[in-house]
């Protein structure tokens, strides 16, 4: 049985009919194995992270359906779903230990397992020292570590991450990028992870599935079928590079339509 | 917040004004407060209706005016001067702009026993009082706003050849101007905030001093009249600024 | 001197000791030294060139300040009463604009509804009703209680109000994401932020209520500060004018200190 499930979910905004009526995602369906990482990669604006909402259950699909361990998603799951954000959502106003707590008391964590599972989680990013730090004290890169923690430490099967590094600066991206690897190596969660970068989906993932720019459908899956865990010295191999030449010429035309529809709405680049 | 949203506001602060009129007119009726306080709102109407037809009144109006403007425009020129003079180097930046921020940390208020000693009781002293209330904020968001400028853009203007004067037209007063902005629409508030408060509490002429004066000889009608006029002039300076301030930000956009 | 004496390593000269200072060093060094220059112009100018009714040297300042100022049980007592007020004003505003503030804000009905009034009254400049505060509450210390209460509780309300809207959309996202439900997310995380908000305010909101007690008491010249100011103002005498304002500018400089400090304490989180 996969961990999880997609079945033709179709994303609309709008009134159907309506001229202003978006089609976001066009009857997607995906199957995603148990302990797999599997990377969405897309143009900008393709709907990747509305994929992630829906199979998050933060949102509901205009048609289809998500099942999650056989379980449909009809809402948030918080102890089968642990979800990692672009930017640090570490509320200000808790220290590092408080914010995992809250976590912990939301998806109803016995008080007891706090600390433990709190330590844990921090030393395995190496953030042991900043428990009683707050957000702001802590930089960019360490604040989306202990991001990263909380989502491990919440113990679930299942990890959505969305971008979770494309706020940082590229060399930290490629140590954290590494770090995860070693991390997740050693569990054994489904993890579903958007980016857009094409050396971190190579370097990270069993599965890339790339995808179309808006309305968006899958174009090409590829398997990335390197052993885990998978080390520095597999971003100096051909076969890494084949691997990336292969999303690129896949996401090549992509970008540039996505490009072309985004100038033409007068949107932002 | 959506653009669309103004509107229902602006209808909520007239459905506010009005019905607060209409309670006015409900108290002047039923004697619920002391007509020594409240007057009912038609005495006051009248009493309104009458003053403005006095000579009187457009005397008062037209020194409170000239007094602000005045204020506002030494508060300007001082303050935009001693801005742009300060953020010249970033020693003396580092080294005024607290004591700047520090003087305005006491209520200028209390200097005003100090003016009047200094300039007299008449317009003079309101004035200075006005212009030093005001400098501050102009002084200090025209600090803020040269010295905020950020240095990418400076050095891409030394990298294409700019002259100084060519810098300042156009990267520094550009950059800047939103801030600066803010400082000058601040500082003519507090100019005409400070010069009435000086009006009221020691004056001769000015409406400050027509309302304090009401209030003395016990006459509340004409009171609450000056303050009528007084409100309707904040509320419709409030919204020409903000119209004068829109149409300027969304120049340069 | 022989050429062999030129080839002996003499050891660097030591430089000027202004330049061996950290930046900050200098930055505070200058400033006290324009202060020290300011108040000495000022100790000159004074003595020499100034109206000696007008302007009185710090010395004489300070002179008076301990003979006319603090020695005179009236004046302490005047004093005391201004300073009682602006904690009474103060406290007042912020409890009743964390308590408007958080009714107006905890809808969004009632805000659309009611907040457009509060930006309304804001506008209006309120020194032109001090004539009408004292004629309804007196010449005694209610009238300025009040009328720094009606200053003062605008920056809390303003500031509550604010921080029970702008929340980062993606906090509220991701409380969803962990199974927090309505009750939680305005606990956890609205609460949280608009406390952080109120600390803010409460600066500007010991500012505004200064402002207010202040004119209240110098309208009101028959009794309080306002009388000895008025006194003082009239005598051929300036310096204990000067040494008065000096007196309340410094219980001033200190109230905001404190409040600056609390603010800085509790909210310590925001970096």
């Amino acid at each position: 049985m996969p961990a999880i499930s997609i079945r033709n979910v179709t994303q609309r905004y709008g009134e159907p009919g309506s001229p202003q009526s978006v089609l976001a995602i066009d009857n997607l369906s995906l199957d995603i194995a148990r302990g797999e990482f599997l990377c969405l990669l897309g143009p900008s604006g393709c709907g990747k992270s509305t994929l992630l909402n829906i199979i998050g259950g933060l949102m509901a699909p205009s048609e289809g359906e998500v099942r999650v361990q056989d379980v449909l998603v009809r809402g948030p799951l918080p102890d089968r779903i642990a979800f990692v954000f672009q930017e640090s959502t570490l509320f200000p106003w808790y220290t590092v230990a408080e914010n995992f707590g809250i976590g912990f008391k939301y998806s109803g964590i016995a008080k007891s397992e706090w600390g433990d599972r709190t330590a844990k989680a921090l030393s395995s990013v190496g953030m042991a020292e900043f428990t009683n730090h707050y957000p702001s004290q802590l930089s960019v890169g360490m604040r989306q570590r202990v991001n990263l923690a909380r989502g491990i430490a919440a113990g679930t099967d299942i990890l959505l991450m969305d971008e979770p590094f494309a706020a940082l600066d590229e060399q930290t991206r490629m140590v954290l990028g590494e770090d995860l690897s070693v991390l997740l190596a050693e569990t054994n969660k489904t993890i579903v992870f958007v980016t857009h970068s094409l050396a971190e989906a190579v370097y990270l993932s069993d599965r890339i599935v790339v995808m179309t720019a808006r309305p968006a459908h899958i174009k090409k899956i590829i398997n990335v079928s390197e052993p885990h865990p998978r080390l520095p010295a597999f971003m100096l191999q051909p076969r890494f590079s084949e691997w990336r030449n292969e999303c690129y010429a896949a996401l090549r035309d992509e970008i540039r339509q996505a490009m072309a529809a985004a100038e033409s709405n007068g949107d932002p680049p | 917040m959506r653009g669309g949203s103004a509107l229902p506001a602006r209808l909520i602060q007239l459905g506010f004004v009005a019905a607060f009129l209409a309670l006015w007119f409900v108290i002047g009726r039923t004697g619920a407060i002391s007509p020594l306080f409240l007057p009912p709102v038609e005495a006051v109407w009248s009493a309104l209706t009458a003053l403005v037809q006095t000579p009187q009144f457009w005397a008062a109006v037209q020194v409170t005016l000239t007094t602000i403007v005045e204020a506002y425009l030494i508060a300007l020129a001082l303050g935009i001067t001693a801005g742009y003079a300060i953020t010249r180097s970033r020693f003396a930046t580092k080294v005024l702009e607290p004591i700047v921020s520090s003087i305005f940390a006491i209520p200028i208020t209390l200097f005003l026993p100090l003016f009047i000693l200094l300039f007299g009781i008449g317009t003079a002293s309101k004035v200075a009082y006005g212009a030093a209330y005001g400098f501050f904020p102009i002084a200090l968001n025209t600090i803020a706003g040269l010295a905020g400028v950020e240095n990418h853009y400076l050095n891409a203007a030394k990298s294409m050849g700019f002259s100084h004067f060519g810098t300042f037209r156009h990267v520094l007063f550009q950059a800047a101007f939103p801030v600066i902005l803010t400082g000058l629409r601040i500082g003519f508030f507090v100019c005409f905030a400070s010069v009435l408060g000086g009006e009221t509490i020691s004056s001769v002429s000015g409406v400050g001093r027509n309302i304090a004066l009401s209030a003395e000889l016990m006459e509340p009608a004409r009171m609450f009249a000056w303050i009528a006029v007084v409100i309707v002039a904040a509320i419709l300076l409030n919204g020409i600024v903000s119209l004068f301030e829109n149409r300027m930000r969304k120049g340069p956009a | 001197m022989t050429l062999s004496d030129a080839n002996i390593r003499r050891p660097a000269p030591t430089p000027c000791p202004w330049l061996r200072l950290s930046g900050t060093a200098k930055v505070a060094w200058t400033q006290r030294f324009i202060v020290t220059a300011f108040l000495v112009i000022w100790e000159i100018w004074a003595r020499v060139g100034g109206d000696a009714e007008l302007i009185a040297p710090p010395s004489a300042i300070v002179r008076a300040l301990f003979a006319n100022i603090l020695s005179d049980p009236d004046i302490r007592a005047a004093i005391a009463l201004t300073l009682f007020e602006i904690v009474v004003a103060y406290v007042l505003a912020v409890l009743g604009g964390l308590a408007l503030g958080i009714a107006i804000g905890s809808s969004t009905i009632s805000r659309r509804a009611l907040y457009p009034i509060v930006l309304l009254l804001y506008a209006i400049p309120q020194v032109v009703l001090l004539p009408l505060f004292t004629l309804g509450f007196g010449i005694g210390p209610a009238a300025k209680i009040a009328f720094g209460f009606s200053h003062g509780i605008f920056p809390v309300l303003v500031n509550v109000v604010a921080g029970m809207q702008n929340i980062n959309p993606l906090y509220l996202k991701a409380a969803r994401a962990m199974g927090a439900g309505r009750a939680d997310i305005l606990r956890d995380v609205v609460f949280r932020h608009m406390v952080g908000s109120f600390f803010t305010g409460l600066r500007l909101a010991m500012t505004m209520t200064l402002l207010g007690v202040i004119l209240a008491e110098l309208y009101v010249s028959t009794a309080g500060v306002g009388y000895f100011t008025k006194l003082f103002a009239e005598t051929f005498d300036p310096a204990p004018l000067f040494a008065l304002i000096g007196t309340l500018a410094a219980m001033a400089i200190v109230l905001n200190v404190i409040v600056r400090t609390a603010e800085r304490r509790l909210t310590r989180w925001k970096g």
